[in-house]
This record gives structure tokens, C-alpha cells and sequence, in this order.
């Protein structure tokens, strides 16, 4: 490890200005850099998936055709979860923030095969490309699960593209996990054993098997979706004597796993914003370690829970429901682990430590409520309802995406060398929260009460609509509508302050917050090739280490405190 | 086991609403919805339990241990099995409970009723045919008997739709290729909300229905009048028990001229007599025996620009019915004025 004195060469270039040039952007093979294009690309991707979303909500804010009639709405609910999942939710953290942090956290010059990084960027950029057009050709109206026959008899060409593109997209996944999982297996430095890893790589870890394991399920899956809607052959198509709800099957088989993908990352980035923020140590380091992998291998056994009432028998029903419940467990494991390093912390109420609480938050709701949904007996009621997507909301969005926002902003003094204004960030983040609750609870009742998903309208002019059951969807709806405004709200001011710090942000200390993993002991942003040689490492949660600089307005490692030297320290 | 059913029983009794239905679910109106409701309301206490005391935990630790001067971080412990372990194994056990109680609800859920009364069920783009054993067809709207179970054999003719009726909180899909069961037993009589809960194209949310359930003394009467009702009109009638029909084709074929997936069919009563073009290049005159080609074997001749999808409705319509439709399209502007609204 360098000490970074004046005169060091490191603060006189960064991985930004190493080189100029839309070419050596494109062709980069700096982990950092493939990184930053990632964040760009996924970050473009949600405010298009964003936008998705309010044209959604807007449409349902009053009953009978507000903004779209019933094609286009079921259309733009489609691109909206396609996109978000595919495009948003799989890829961020690993591809953006792992990306980034994992080789510098490891105290590596870059990930194992760093071609084979830049190949997964592009890889993703093609499948986006693919997915986008898919709106262009006339769209798609499956809904992102493309269940079959509906996708492979009736549904609109734009099925092919957007297929092709998932498809084009697990390779990018596929090809990231490998990487990790070789990056952490042998760049690792001395004295980091497998147990003094940061907790975000232990996750990125658990998360890359799954992305190995589970994606090439799915690359098969909608192949052969393609090849029954092209080649009319006969695999779900029960006219042809195939079977539709095999393809839900294979389809799950891939997609409960991929909600592991989505959280597993997540829960990383929270053990280190929960204890750096603390100031406190990780209380029960090798449960969470272990709860990863354990949740990463249940995940693979639990997808006929998205099937309970497709004419799935019921043996198979109790299966997959006592499987379902094994997985909650590890999920409460991590949660009491993250109070218990607050309990007698020193806790700095700054915008990660925000976001790290409203994870707690909002993630215990949405796991809660995933007991509802895996009890048979009242699944059967809440299936195919609102219920499902409040609960896959507060898991996904407020859970996934608001880790990787928290992280976010706890890396971005890193990424790009700026502090945030943050008082802004706090008011975006009160915003983003009380928003998400408000849009997200509501449709907790509305699903209890009936309301199907998917409904373009729920107006009582429609054949056959009781007006007792319009009233009070119709109430919810308003309700759920306005929260989605005031979150859009939050995040255009989080768009917008982040983007204002890169260019007149105060420049930032190597280590804003205090945290001892090694993308700490770098400047911010970091040189080009990280470090000269790996450096030793010693317990990355001790922070009695470090100390508070008042010059430098950030931490600094004591005077009085050893450098780690060995395995020993 | 008594202790258990009793404890559900209060924490239901202290949540549920008034009979027309409470805060979180809807009014109870089959056999089933006590046991679901009871459930469901045993796992919002053990969720709201765990809410609150991590919630409160999280709120109390930031307050208290806020960063100050003169606050440090203390140097606890950084693990400790015991704890770790109880809070590994208390979850465990109140799963376990969890999932336990809603399998043997399930399993009561789903078991076959005997004596039921049972119906056949077509689910397709984007309606629900109902038909009785004893002739009787109904769209969008089942009667059943109350105070007796009633069991539903469906199937698809398209894609997979789902059967859900809120208040009784069941919910089956229904599946191309093969019969899926459901059955309910509902005490009151009334109508109550049928859905389509399996996302099936267009008009998804417009798979609406009614289950009627009517009281058992009446049933009989009620199904039976249903069953030959096509008897009752006359045949100069006829045109107007076409209209009745007509629900069965809406989703489809409009009154007022303009296309959906099949021709208006008020285009076809205005080509009565004269030549229709098919896409496969041939022509038949519009006439009775056109009319019940196209409802019988729809695919023979398929209208020009028009999609290949209608399905038949071969031993679905009585030959009455068949006729009745005929009449009603022949006689089109005697029935319906020109936006397709009857006229009186």
C-alpha cells in the first residue's frame, strides 16, 4: 500500500484522465472505465423504464381510459418490467458498482480477464439495443414473463426482438459472473483469506454462481421460444401437443434465481454502508457470509412458487412452499446481524446511511410480505394480484435499487473524485422513501382486495364490473399515483445534484467516510492502475485505525496505528 | 391443535371489518374465505410483530447512538453464536408454523366436494361460457346454487386465463390442452366479482364476469328456464334472441361497422345478398347458409384482411340459436340502431 504524499504520482493522473477520447472509452479494457460506461448505460436505462412506469401509473390514476387505450398500456407495462429487470436491476450493482469497487477491493490492477469484461459491455449494449427496438416494430404486450401460448401464438413480432435481446443480455451476465468468480478465487492479496473479504465481495460471489448457474436456463428458455413461434414445432403449444406450463417451468427455473441476483448484491453493498457508517465492526461476519451462499443455493429450489395455481399438483405445491419459507431465513439472519452492528455504534446519519436504513425498512415489508405469498392457503387468494407486485416492488425497487443508490453515493466521492451536496441528498432520499411507501403500500390493500395485475382499466362502465369493487380500487390507485410523482420527484433531484457535483463539487478526500476496505486507500478517483503492488490487509471492518482528518475532510489512517504486515494483523 | 385454531380465531376476529368486507379483504362469501382470512391475518400479526420490534430497534439505535462528540463507537463483541443462533431458529420454527397452517388450509381448499353441482367452463379471448348439464349456456355470468359446492371443469381454447373470484378467494388457471378444477361453496346468495388473473392480450381487464348465486330453492326454476329459453321466442322473434346471443361474439364482431379482430356485423348485414371476398381469393354470396358456415367452421373462409382465429361453436349453439343468429344479422337494422344500441 502507497502512502499518498503530495508528491505522489498517482494524484497527478486518475483513471479518468489516463488517456482521452471517445475511442479509449469504447475500447477500454480498465475495469474502472467499463464500470462507469455500465453505470451510464444502466442509469439511462432506468429513467427510460422510469418513464415507463409514470406513463403506467397515470393511466391508472382514475378508472376508463386516462392517457392510452388497452393496447398500448399493455404494451408499455411490458417494456416497463422487461427493461427494468434486464437492463436495470440484474446488471447494476455487479456490472456498475462491482465492476468498479471488486478489483480495487481485492487491491488488484483489474479483474481476471479484463477482455472478457469489455466483451460483456458490449454484449450488454447489443441486447439493450435489441430489447429498445422491440418498441419500434410494433412493441411487445406479454408482459416480461412471456408466458406461452400467449407469446408464441398471438403475441405481436416484437416478442422476437426483445427475446433475442434477453437472450444476447445473459451472456453479458453470464460472462461478468465468470469473471468475479475467478477474480476473487485468485486475485485476493495477502493475508485475504477467504473470511477477510469485504462482505460486498462475498455477495458479488454468491450472485456471480447463480448468474453462471441459472442464466443459461434462460438463454435456452426463450430460444425455444423463438424456435416454437418461428418453427411452430410443438414445446408449449398445446395444439401441437405441447405443453404451456412447461414453459413456466423453465421459465422460473431461471427467474426466482435471478430475484437472487438482484438482492444478493444489494445486501453486500448494505453490510458495508451499515458498518462504515457505524463506525462499527460487522457484527456476525460469518453468518452473513454464509447466509449468502446458502440463500444463492436455496434460490435454485424454490421456483414452482410463481406456479401455485398453474394446475401444478399439489404435492409439488407443499414442496416448493416448505422450500420457499427455508429461504426467509437467512434473509431475517442478515437483517438482525445489520441492527446488531448499529447496537452501540457511532452512527453518522450521512445519504448512504439513509438509504442503508430505508433498505431495512422497506426490505423487512417485503420479505414479510413474501410469507403471505408463500402460504398456500393464501396464495390462492393473492396470486396474479397487487399483492405480488407491491411485494416484488419493495424487494426489487425498494430494496435492490435503493442499496445500489445508497452505494451509489457511497462510491461516488471514489468514481468520480467529487462530494455531493448533501443536504440535497438527503431531501431527495426523503422524497425517494416516503414517495416508494406511498405507491408501493397502497397496493398491498388493492391486491388483497381483488385487484388483478396487468388491468389496463378498472372502470365499472366495462361489462360486468361491480361498482363496490371500482370505488375502492379507484381509491387506491389515486393514492398509489401520487407517491409514484413524488418518488419520480426524488430521483430527477438525485439525477440532477449528482450531476452537478461532477463538475463543481467539491473535490474528494481518498476516504470521505471512514471505511477500511482498499478502494479506501487509493485517491478519489483512483490512478490508473490502482496500485503499484497488492497490498496487505488486515480486519477490514477495524476502524480504531483510522481517525477523522480535519485539513484533508476525511479519515486518515492514526499515527499509532500497525500497518498490517502479515496474516497476524 | 385447539389452541392454535382458537388463537387464529381471536387475532381474526379483532381485524376483521363489517360483513361487507373489512380493510384487507373483501366480504367472505364462500366456505373458504373464514380459513383464508384466518390465515392471513395470523401471518399480518407475526409480520406486523417483527415490523415493529425491527423497525423501533433501528429508529431507537439511530437516536441513541448518533454520532457525536465524545461518542465513540464501543468494541463489542463482533459475533455471538448464542444469539445468532436464536435468531436463526425462533424464525425457523415460526416459519415452520406458517407454512404448516396454510398447507391444511390449502388441502381443505382443494379437496373434491361430494354432491357437487358441476359446470363446464370455456375460458377464451376474452370471455367465459359457462355450460350446465342441463343445456343451459351461459356468458360472463354463472348460476350456481347456494348453500351447495360447485365444482367447475375449465379449459382454454387460446391462451391461459385464470378464474379468480375475490370474495371467495379461489383462483385457478385456466389452460389450453387440458381441465383444471375449482370449487366453492357459497352460503348467500348475490352476485359476486369473477376475474381473468392469468394477463391473456387485449382486452385482459375486460374478462369480467358475475357468479350468481342463487338461493336453492329457486335454482332449479332459474336453470331450467335458462336451458330453453330460445323456446320462448316466437319465430318472427327470433332476430331479437340473437341479440341475446350476441355477447358471445362482442368481443369480436361489433354492431356499429367498425372491425376488430372479425368483421362488423353489421358489414355482413349490409352484403346480405351480395358477394363477401375471402383471402384466399374466393367468393360466396351472404346468405343463411354463409352465416352458419362461419360460426361452425370459421376457418373455411376466412374475410379478407381479417385474422384466422375465430374458434367454432360446433355443438355449442342449438340449432334454434343458430338460427336466431342468423335472423339477427339478416334483420340487423330492425333490431339495433347504427352505433349498435337495441332499439325498442
Amino acid at each position: 500500500m502507497s502512502t499518498l504524499t503530495p508528491e505522489h504520482p498517482d494524484l497527478r493522473t486518475n483513471y479518468l484522465t489516463h488517456s482521452r477520447g471517445v475511442l479509449s472509452w469504447m475500447f477500454t479494457l480498465d475495469h474502472k472505465r467499463i464500470g462507469v460506461m455500465y453505470l451510464v448505460s444502466v442509469l439511462a436505462s432506468f429513467l427510460l423504464g422510469g418513464i415507463l412506469a409514470l406513463l403506467v401509473r397515470t393511466e391508472l390514476i382514475a378508472p376508463g381510459e386516462t392517457i392510452m387505450g388497452q393496447d398500448a398500456y399493455n404494451r408499455t407495462f411490458t417494456m416497463h418490467g422487461a427493461v427494468m429487470i434486464f437492463l436495470v436491476i440484474i446488471p447494476s450493482i455487479p456490472a456498475a458498482l462491482g465492476n468498479f469497487i471488486l478489483p480495487i477491493m481485492l487491491g488488484a490492477k483489474d479483474v481476471a480477464f479484463p477482455r472478457l469484461n469489455l466483451t460483456s459491455y458490449w454484449l450488454w449494449v447489443i441486447g439493450a439495443i435489441f430489447a429498445v427496438m422491440s418498441m419500434v416494430v410494433g412493441g411487445v404486450d406479454t408482459g416480461w414473463t412471456f408466458y406461452a401460448p400467449y407469446s408464441t401464438e398471438a403475441a405481436r413480432v416484437g416478442v422476437v426482438y426483445v427475446t433475442v435481446g434477453a437472450f444476447i443480455l445473459g451472456f453479458s451476465s453470464i460472462f461478468t459472473g465468470l469473471n468475479f468468480i475467478v477474480t476473487i478465487h485468485r486475485l485476493r492479496p495477502p493475508g485475504m483469506t477467504w473470511f477477510r473479504m469485504p462482505l460486498f465481495l462475498w455477495s458479488l460471489y454468491a450472485t456471480s454462481i447463480i448468474q453462471i448457474l441459472a442464466t443459461p436456463v434462460l438463454g435456452i428458455t426463450l430460444l425455444l421460444l423463438i424456435v416454437e413461434r418461428v418453427f411452430r414445432v410443438g414445446i408449449f403449444d398445446p395444439a401441437l401437443g405441447g405443453d404451456p406450463v412447461l414453459y413456466q417451468h423453465f421459465f422460473w427455473f431461471y427467474s426466482h434465481p435471478a430475484v437472487y441476483i438482484m438482492i444478493l448484491p444489494a445486501m453486500g453493498i448494505i453490510s458495508e454502508l451499515v458498518s462504515i457508517h457505524s463506525h462499527k465492526h460487522i457484527f456476525g461476519y460469518r453468518f452473513i457470509a454464509y447466509s449468502s451462499i446458502a440463500i444463492a443455493l436455496f434460490g435454485f429450489l424454490v421456483w414452482g412458487h410463481h406456479m401455485f395455481t398453474s394446475g401444478q399438483s399439489a404435492l409439488m405445491n407443499a414442496i416448493f412452499s416448505a422450500i420457499t419459507f427455508s429461504v426467509s431465513i437467512p434473509s431475517a439472519i442478515k437483517v438482525f446481524n445489520w441492527l446488531a452492528t448499529m447496537y452501540r455504534g457511532s452512527i453518522s446519519l450521512n445519504t448512504p446511511m439513509l438509504y442503508a436504513l430505508a433498505f431495512i425498512f422497506i426490505f423487512t415489508i417485503g420479505g414479510l410480505t413474501g410469507m403471505f405469498l408463500g402460504t398456500l392457503a393464501t396464495d390462492i387468494h393473492l396470486h396474479d394480484t397487487y399483492f405480488v407486485v407491491a411485494h416484488f416492488h419493495y424487494v426489487m425497487m425498494g430494496s435492490a435499487l435503493i442499496a445500489m443508490i445508497g452505494g451509489l453515493h457511497h462510491w461516488w466521492p471514489k468514481i468520480t473524485g467529487k462530494m455531493y451536496s448533501e443536504s440535497l441528498g438527503r431531501l431527495a432520499w426523503a422524497l425517494v422513501f416516503v414517495g416508494f411507501n406511498v405507491t408501493f403500500f397502497t397496493q398491498f390493500m388493492l391486491g388483497s382486495q381483488g385487484m388483478p395485475r396487468r388491468y389496463h382499466d378498472y372502470s365499472d362502465t366495462i361489462g360486468n364490473w361491480l361498482p363496490e369493487k371500482t370505488q375502492l380500487f379507484h381509491t387506491y390507485h389515486f393514492i398509489s399515483s401520487i407517491g409514484s410523482y413524488v418518488m419520480a420527484l426524488g430521483f430527477f433531484l438525485i439525477l440532477f445534484y449528482l450531476l452537478h457535483s461532477i463538475f463543481r463539487g467539491r473535490r474528494a478526500p481518498a476516504n470521505p467516510w471512514g471505511g477500511r476496505s482498499l478502494e479506501w486507500q487509493c485517491t478519489s478517483p483512483p490512478p490508473h492502475n490502482n496500485f503499484d503492488a497488492p497490498p496487505a490487509v488486515g480486519d477490514c471492518y477495524d476502524f480504531s485505525v483510522l481517525e477523522w482528518d480535519e485539513q484533508e475532510g476525511g479519515y486518515k489512517w492514526r499515527e499509532d496505528a500497525p500497518h498490517p504486515g502479515g496474516q497476524d494483523s | 391443535m385447539t389452541l392454535l385454531t382458537t388463537i387464529l380465531g381471536l387475532l381474526a376476529a379483532a381485524t376483521e371489518g363489517p360483513v361487507g368486507g373489512g380493510f384487507w379483504m373483501p366480504r367472505q362469501a364462500s366456505t373458504a374465505a373464514d380459513v383464508v382470512d384466518s390465515i392471513f391475518f395470523f401471518i399480518l400479526w407475526i409480520s406486523v410483530f417483527f415490523f415493529v420490534l425491527i423497525v423501533a430497534l433501528m429508529v431507537l439505535f439511530v437516536i441513541k447512538y448518533r454520532r457525536r462528540e465524545g461518542h465513540e463507537s464501543a468494541k463489542t463483541a463482533t459475533h455471538n453464536t448464542a444469539l445468532e443462533l436464536t435468531w436463526t431458529i425462533i424464525p425457523l420454527i415460526l416459519v415452520i408454523i406458517i407454512f404448516y397452517v396454510g398447507l391444511r388450509g390449502y388441502v381443505g381448499m382443494i379437496q373434491e366436494p361430494r354432491n357437487a353441482y358441476e359446470v363446464w367452463v370455456t375460458g377464451q379471448r376474452w370471455s367465459w361460457t359457462f355450460e350446465h348439464d342441463n343445456g343451459a349456456v351461459q356468458t360472463n355470468v354463472l348460476t350456481v346454487p347456494a348453500g351447495r359446492p360447485v365444482k367447475l371443469k375449465m379449459t382454454s381454447t387460446d391462451v391461459i386465463h385464470s378464474f379468480y373470484i375475490p370474495d371467495f378467494r379461489k383462483k385457478q388457471d385456466v389452460v389450453p390442452g387440458r381441465y383444471t378444477y375449482l370449487w366453492f361453496e357459497a352460503p348467500e346468495p348475490g352476485q359476486y366479482q369473477l376475474f381473468c388473473a392469468e394477463y391473456c392480450g387485449t382486452q385482459h381487464s375486460q374478462m369480467a364476469g358475475i357468479i350468481e348465486v342463487t338461493a336453492a330453492d329457486e335454482f332449479d326454476d332459474v336453470i331450467a328456464q335458462k336451458a330453453n329459453w330460445i323456446d320462448e321466442y316466437a319465430d318472427e322473434d327470433l332476430p331479437r334472441a340473437g341479440l341475446r346471443l350476441y355477447p358471445r361474439c362482442q368481443s369480436c364482431h361489433t354492431l356499429d361497422g367498425s372491425p376488430l379482430q372479425g368483421p362488423s356485423f353489421r358489414e355482413t348485414h349490409r352484403l346480405w345478398g351480395q358477394k363477401r371476398i375471402f383471402a384466399d381469393g374466393s367468393e360466396t354470396v351472404v346468405d343463411e347458409n354463409y352465416v352458419r358456415n362461419s360460426i361452425l367452421n370459421p376457418g373455411a373462409q376466412i374475410v379478407m384482411n381479417y385474422p384466422n382465429v375465430m374458434p367454432t361453436f360446433q355443438g355449442q349453439l342449438k340449432e334454434r340459436e343458430i338460427r336466431a343468429l342468423i335472423e339477427f344479422i339478416r334483420k340487423l337494422d330492425e333490431v339495433v340502431d347504427e352505433q349498435g344500441g337495441p332499439r325498442e
